[in-house]
């Protein structure tokens, strides 16, 4: 999950567009401008490429370089370049190979054997081999490591070392998801360097002087400020173009914008609040991304006012999310059609109509189960109770907040009354929405481009935080999971969709695209979130203008 | 004196323990909690882990008296934000924050004492005046404002000077790169601070030129120069002192709002990162540091009043 970012940014913003002409107009770039942008980049890849140069991407906190500890953006972003997995996605975002030249599964699916790319070595010259692999998969369900991809390999059983180059992975039960989840946050991290202690306490791996495979290495840290990367020479894929990436750690929107529009970042991601102050600027160029990510009302299916499907229906019918697409997300975002986001498009089933703004449909659903409309226009039950609950929304990202305020507006409309109580994130969370404390919240899941929704749907499971549970969906998201046909995996999601417009686990508002800001000095960007994007980073080139 | 000294280490050992026992109880009564348990995609077993990991799990009073017998032990404990210790992870940003708070703090000082005393000797007078309205503007005008306005001015538009960082990466530590970084940084730190410190001044010194020893001083045939300066300014100086006392915290814990806008790797960020992910040991850390450093200036501060006025002398 990405951090919530300071909230005087709209403040400053306003009040800089109201002073000093330097800001910029106001407008957003419209998707079709997008688009050409996005074939002009892709393009020139194809061109000669020039070699040499500096990138410069923006981060926002100091990194932990280890992929199976550090779950936070930072980390992410640096440990996607220098610790490669067994394979990457490819701009469908299916597995492709990386570390491993080839992999066969195992008939029954309970196996699959990995034949590593020969050659390989770590960026200390040691030779990468099958017993890194395995020492990293024996962390990664090491409930003593600290590991945080231990719920994503819950299904792993253990790793056999056959000779040098071959590696299997064992599982407990068939598991669909795999290929995905490797090519998804998990690094191999090197054996030789890091056995023996706790993966948390290899603070001088961790912070200052990590080993991997990528096509660059760690040069320089400095904390709180810079970590830079230089070319790795004996990069097992094709050579990387550019000399150097560095990441410089600008927390602040403003001064990402900022540092931006005087040439000294070369790629941000800005949230739509922040378009104004990155459209239409000499030298950037905007490119937007769909990701894995669908944003939604969690309504708490355990307190009786949401229980009913039909009460999550109307409700899910009295919210304008065209409004809020247009209006809060300034059109980068798709509308949905259940959990399972668009961009898994082998998944999505498109055919399936988008739930309509009817707030007649949705009084006449919630009279029907009982809420009827009182002279002052809002809602009651038999009992005179009204329909009013609060509404949780973390602070600081206008986003989310000018969502939430959006929601209350448009229930507002029908006779529900809201109320709207925003909080940090990490109060939102560890106070509320993890011991089920609330009536409903804004949020998001961001997740491997997997429509596996397991986890969060599955009746019981630990983040199925809005308790809800239908015995249908229970045995479709258990199905999906074990089932590795993909005709029959998609036939499975398909149905999961069509039973979330009948029984809404949650009110989807929308499925975001990333923007990213870029500069037009840089090439060869795959259309991937800047995350999975970094898994190319041998392919990005800069070219003066 | 060194009665008043020792005195003086005995009270500030147990402000500390104080200041440190009430924030502990404030950071722990925080809502929320370490941002590494605030993914809601951590299964249960995950964020017990983790919680037994960093201690979490042990009521807090025991959490108190673990983290106050390893302090006692010269350990300031391990950062949940960073896995690294506190000490080497504040070593780090310390050196930019003493940089960039010094320089501000030099050029208020430079700046805001003569022209304070300029301002005093003929009120109403030109640079009385114009002296006011600036010290007027920078006072009201909101530091991130100026900082991005500045930013957008010479970094964005004219590009004379870098938008943030502390030095340019990869540039291998030349002094002029480093000026270069630090002078809108310490230019918009100083600003609020001179504005200050020059109205204090002025105030103090018109309040002394005013007095009947100065009279005399003239009266005996002083140069005005020596009036102004020998008699008058070190009279003047004893409630700059404070006000300069007061500023001076700044330089171990850092101006988070300036650090924010130019992205100066220093302590101010560190504190509110630290802060916001809930990082228990990491705001004991820097608390403890500020605490330390608070008491120090006001000791310091005593100190330049003995120099300054004799008959504060505590062996007088």
């Amino acid at each position: 999950m990405t951090t919530s970012r300071a909230a005087w940014c709209g403040m400053t913003l306003g009040a800089l567009a109201a002073v000093t002409s330097l800001a910029c107009e106001g407008g957003e770039k419209s998707a079709a401008d997008s688009a050409r942008s996005r074939r002009l980049a892709t393009d020139s890849v194809a061109g000669s490429v020039t070699s040499g140069g500096v990138l410069r991407i923006a981060l926002i906190n100091d990194p932990i370089f280890d992929p199976v500890i550090a779950p936070d953006l930072g980390s992410v972003m640096l440990n996607k370049i220098i610790f490669p997995g067994l394979v990457r996605p490819d701009e469908q975002l299916r597995p492709t190979p990386d570390l491993a030249a080839s992999w066969t599964a195992a008939d029954d699916g309970l196996s699959y054997t990995f034949a590593l790319r020969p050659g390989i070595t770590w960026h200390d010259g040691a030779p990468f081999s099958a017993r890194d692999v395995k020492f990293t998969f024996d962390q990664i369900i090491d409930p003593t490591s600290g590991s945080r991809l231990r719920s994503d390999f819950a299904a792993v059983a253990g790793t056999d070392i056959l000779d040098s180059l071959t590696v299997r992975i064992r599982l407990k039960t068939p598991f669909a998801p795999f290929l995905t989840l490797l090519g998804y946050n998990t690094g191999i991290l090197p054996e030789h360097l890091l056995k023996g202690a706790p993966l948390t306490q290899a603070t001088d791996f961790n912070r200052r002087h990590p080993v991997g495979t990528g096509p660059f290495k760690v040069e320089e840290v400095v904390p709180g400020a810079s970590v830079s990367l230089v070319r790795n020479p004996r990069y097992y894929g094709a050579p990387p173009h550019l000399d150097r990436i560095v990441f410089k750690i600008v927390s602040d929107v403003n001064a990402q914008v900022a540092q931006l529009r005087a040439g000294e970042l070369d790629l941000i991601t800005v949230e739509p609040a922040t378009l104004a102050s990155v459209h239409d600027v000499k030298g950037v160029t905007l490119l937007q991304v769909p990701v894995v990510q669908h944003y939604y009302v969690a309504f708490n299916v355990a307190r009786p006012m949401f229980a009913s499907p039909v009460v999550r229906r109307a409700l899910g019918m009295a919210v304008d999310r065209n409004a809020i697409i247009k209006g809060v997300m300034r059109g980068y975002a798709d509308a949905p059609r259940g959990t399972i986001p668009v961009v898994l498009r082998a998944f999505f089933d498109d055919s399936i109509a988008p739930i309509p703004y009817a707030p007649d449909s949705a009084r006449a659903l919630l009279a029907s189960v009982g809420w009827t409309a009182g002279t002052d226009g809002t809602l009651h039950n038999a009992k005179g109770a009204p329909f009013a609950f609060s509404l949780l929304v973390d602070k600081g990202n206008p986003t989310r907040e000018q969502t939430a305020l959006a929601v209350q507006q448009d229930l507002r409309k029908i006779g529900i009354n809201v109320t709207l109580r925003t909080m940090e994130f990490s109060a939102l969370v560890r106070d509320h929405v993890l011991p089920g404390k609330f009536d409903a919240h804004v949020i998001w899941w961001t997740t491997p481009p997997d429509p596996d929704q397991y986890a969060f749907y599955h009746t019981g499971q630990d983040n199925n935080n809005v308790r809800w549970s239908n015995r249908t969906a229970d045995s479709l998201l258990s199905l999906g999971r074990v089932t590795m046909d993909v005709a029959k995996r998609r036939a499975i999601y398909r149905a999961f969709q069509r039973l979330e417009m009948d029984d809404p686990p949650v009110l989807v508002l929308f499925y975001p695209r990333e923007i990213q800001a870029v500069s037009t000095r840089l090439h060869g960007l795959p259309s991937l979130g800047i995350r999975d994007a970094l898994r190319y980073s041998e392919r990005f080139s800069i070219r003066e203008p | 004196m060194w009665g008043f000294l020792l005195r003086r280490l005995g009270h500030a050992a147990l402000v500390l323990l104080v200041v440190s026992t009430v924030t502990f109880a404030i950071v722990h009564a925080a809502p929320g909690g370490p941002s590494l348990l605030a993914d809601p995609k951590l299964s249960v077993a995950e964020r017990e882990a983790i919680e037994s990991r960093l201690g979490l799990d042990q009521p807090i009073p025991v959490q108190y008296a673990r983290w106050l017998s390893r302090l006692v032990r010269g350990d300031l404990g391990n950062s949940f934000l960073f896995e690294s210790s506190n000490v080497s992870t504040i070593r780090s940003r310390l050196p930019n924050t003493l940089l960039l708070a010094g320089t501000a703090l030099m050029l208020t000082m430079l700046v805001a004492i003569p022209l304070g005393a300029w301002s005093a000797e003929r009120p109403g007078g030109w640079i009385d005046r114009v002296c006011n309205a600036f010290a007027f503007v920078a006072m009201s005008v909101p530091t991130f404002w100026l900082g991005i306005v500045l930013v957008l001015v010479f970094a964005v538009h004219w590009q004379l000077l870098p938008a943030g960082g502390a030095s340019t990466v990869g540039v291998a530590g030349s002094v002029s790169d480093r000026l270069r970084h630090l002078t809108l940084p310490a230019l918009v730190l100083a600003t609020v601070g001179t504005a200050e410190l020059f109205r204090y001044t002025r105030a103090s010194a018109r309040g002394v030129f005013g007095l009947a020893f100065v009279r005399t001083a003239r009266a005996k045939g002083v140069s005005e120069r020596g009036v102004r300066w020998r008699h008058g300014m070190r009279n003047a100086l004893l409630p700059i002192v404070t006000v300069v006392g007061l500023q001076l915290p700044r330089l171990v814990g850092g101006a988070a709002i300036t650090e924010t806008v130019f992205s100066w790797p220093g302590m101010g960020r560190l504190g509110i990162e630290a802060a916001l992910a809930r990082d228990y040991p990491l705001v004991m850390a820097i608390t403890l540091l500020v605490s330390a450093g608070v008491l120090v200036c006001s000791l310091l501060v005593d100190l330049a009043y003995f120099a300054l006025d004799p008959r504060a002398h505590p062996d007088r």
